[in-house]
């Protein structure tokens, strides 16, 4: 017999019990749906996270004070752990450029009526290299404000519209605190990164924050490595131990992160999430089969006498073998068909959606879970179809006929 | 002296006993018989005779268990799953007396079936064939029809033009007309009489002498036994010497 004929005699056995059909795939179709639908999800979170990352810059890192398991929750309250001879100390390493020191200047910031809850932070000209912002118009803070402490400001889009609205801020005056300072330049948007939103927040020459607060530590340090950054990561470590005498057994006083080890946390979150998907896949999928195996049995049996029939004009044991193994295996693969398709255009319902929450969400699809699970239910038809269809095969063609 | 042809089935001292659960239930015994091309043979006997199993036997669905069967002169028992499937699919073929058409399915995919196991006539000569066989048994305007909308009489025509589709030299009907009214009856053996005068070996299993009387030959089973030939071996074998004479 052709695979084609065979193939349509199958397709007509499927298709013979429509409602029957349908309800065996129905498994399948939530299986691969909802692997499809979630893997889909991870792969635009994914999306969301890498595209966070490469706007930090992946050779992006920070320094904050304070013990590690404490972690950076404590920043710049009541840690003074980072010094200013760190810093120095930092400038000398040839694993890191530009070390960047940043320092917070408390106080409510406000223009005119406006007031905004903006947090104000005193830096250098590298910080922003380091942190990949770009001023929208204006300038940003140079040299030279740094060099003269000069009372200017580059704000943050929001906070630029919060106490501005529409106007351009550009010269004009913002009070922090109890001081006035000029306004340069507003910073381009970027939305929030890792839970901080830089579009709120304001950025005043370094010199000019240590003179109006008179701190005399450091509240983080950004940089950038110049080798892998897990190798700069170790020598930032090493060096500031040693610097502040810790011993071998004690934690450390403060906390180095890279960008590359978010990215690393978060390639392992999703390699978690996928294995978990991929579980419950499995799960569903065997479930699905069993329903597959169940209904085939059943067909097996009620079709008893056609197999009787197909062997008395000539069908040999391959033939119906192969009949009844196509039909499992359409039954799952429409099932999963159904099922991929159900997950897309679910994707693509949430896609329309979740950008109303977070801009940055995209419609992606994960096409290996896909091709994966389009495979694995082929494979799950053939292994959970193989059994029925081995005992139509095996029927004597007379006990089939005379089945009743 | 010139070479005899063969049989086209040959059973020498055939036997078949059943093993069900260990128990051995005979069934035939000691049949001998043989069967040239063209011959119209009703087997007859009541239920238990083993008419039936001589049938399957003979239409390769069922093997024997003693004695030899010959196919053309050539040994069966040698004959695989395989073997056997490819003689059921281009050699031989069947109509029961339940019909046995598929349900759901039209006539013209019911008497196609055969072709679709058939080794060696082409894709392309199918629909032909499929046509000509339903045309043969006068069901052209039902082609299209589904299995169930036919009647009783209808539906075995069509299990006829099923079994004649791919041109068999032997055509095994297994009480073809026992569920039939008489003038459907008559309709199919009108059938197979046709088949046989084209040169189809029929081989008819009935209990109805007036089905069997359209037979040339008439072979009764009694308990497993042939116990009365019309035409027997010995009988045809010593015409033949008559004729080489």
């Amino acid at each position: 017999m052709l695979l084609s004929d065979t193939l349509r005699s199958s397709l007509a056995g499927v298709s013979s019990n429509w409602m029957r059909s349908g309800l065996t795939a129905l498994g399948i179709v939530i299986g691969v749906g909802a692997v499809v639908l979630m893997t889909a999800i991870g792969a635009s979170m994914e999306q969301v996270i890498l595209g966070q990352i490469s706007s930090l810059g992946a050779r992006s890192m920070v320094i904050f004070p304070g013990r590690q398991e404490g972690g950076p929750q404590g920043v710049g309250t009541g840690f003074d752990s980072l010094t200013f001879d760190d810093l120095a100390a930092l400038e000398q390493l040839k694993t890191i450029e530009t070390p960047a020191p940043v320092m917070f200047v408390p106080g409510v910031v406000s223009a005119e009526t406006e007031e905004d809850a903006a947090r104000v932070m005193g830096v250098i000209p590298p910080f922003f290299e380091n942190q990949n912002i770009d001023v929208a118009r204006g300038r940003l803070i140079e040299y030279a404000d740094e060099e003269a402490a000069l009372f200017v400001a580059v704000l943050g889009p929001d906070t630029a519209r919060n106490l501005f609205g529409d106007r351009d801020p550009i010269g004009k005056r913002v009070k922090i605190g109890d001081h006035f300072y000029s306004v340069i330049g507003v910073m381009q948007a970027r939305g929030s990164q890792f839970f901080q939103n830089f579009d709120s927040r304001v950025f005043v020459p370094f010199s000019t924050a240590r003179q109006v607060t008179g701190q005399k530590y450091l509240n983080f340090v950004t940089m950038r490595s110049l080798v892998e950054p897990s190798l700069a990561l170790e020598d930032v470590q090493s060096l500031l131990r040693q610097r502040h005498d810790i011993a071998e057994s004690a934690d450390d006083d403060f906390t180095v992160r890279s960008a590359d080890q978010a990215n690393e946390i978060l390639g392992g979150v999703s390699l978690g999430l996928t294995a978990f998907i991929t579980m419950i896949a499995a799960i569903s999928l065997v479930v699905g089969g069993i329903g597959i195996m169940n209904i085939m049995i059943v067909s097996v049996t009620e079709r008893t006498r056609e197999i009787g029939l197909r062997k008395a004009v000539g069908a040999r044991q391959r033939d119906i073998l192969l009949q009844f193994l196509l039909e499992a295996v359409a039954l799952t693969l429409v099932g999963a068909v159904t099922g991929a398709l159900v997950g897309v255009l679910l994707a693509g319902v949430i896609s329309l959606i979740v950008p109303m929450f977070l801009e940055s969400y995209h419609f992606a699809l994960s096409l290996p879970a896909i091709a994966i699970s389009l495979v694995v239910a082929a494979f799950t038809g053939i292994a959970f179809g193989y059994s029925p269809a081995r005992t139509a095969a095996k029927l004597h063609p007379i006990d089939a006929l005379r089945y009743e | 002296m010139t070479a005899m042809t063969p049989p086209l089935l040959e059973t020498r001292s055939l036997g078949k006993i059943y093993l069900n659960d260990d128990v051995e239930t005979p069934v035939l015994f000691d049949v001998s018989l043989a069967i040239t091309k063209g011959e119209f043979v009703a087997i007859m006997g009541p239920s238990g005779s083993g008419k039936s199993t001589l049938m399957h036997i003979l239409g390769f669905l069922d093997t024997h268990t003693s004695g030899d069967f010959l196919f053309q002169g050539e040994q069966t028992q040698a004959f695989d799953d395989d073997a056997l499937a490819r003689i059921r699919a281009t050699r031989v073929s069947f109509v029961f007396q339940a019909f046995n058409l598929l349900p759901r399915t039209t006539v013209f995919d019911n008497v196609l079936l055969p072709l679709l196991y058939h080794p060696t006539i082409p894709t392309s000569e199918r629909e032909a064939r499929t046509n000509k066989a339903i045309a043969a048994v006068g069901l052209t305007d039902r082609a299209t029809f589904f299995s169930s909308q036919l009647s009783g009489g209808q539906k075995q025509r069509v299990a006829i033009a099923r079994a004649l589709v791919t041109d068999p030299e032997v055509i095994f009907a297994d009480e073809p007309t026992g569920n039939l009214d008489s003038a459907s009856g008559a309709a199919v053996m009108e059938a197979l009489q046709k088949l046989n005068d084209a040169g189809h070996t029929i081989i008819l299993v009935t209990h109805e002498s007036e089905t069997a009387a359209h037979a040339k030959r008439i072979i009764r089973l009694h308990d497993g036994r042939v116990v009365e030939d019309t035409t027997s071996f010995k009988r045809r074998v010593a015409n033949e010497n008559t004729k080489l004479k």
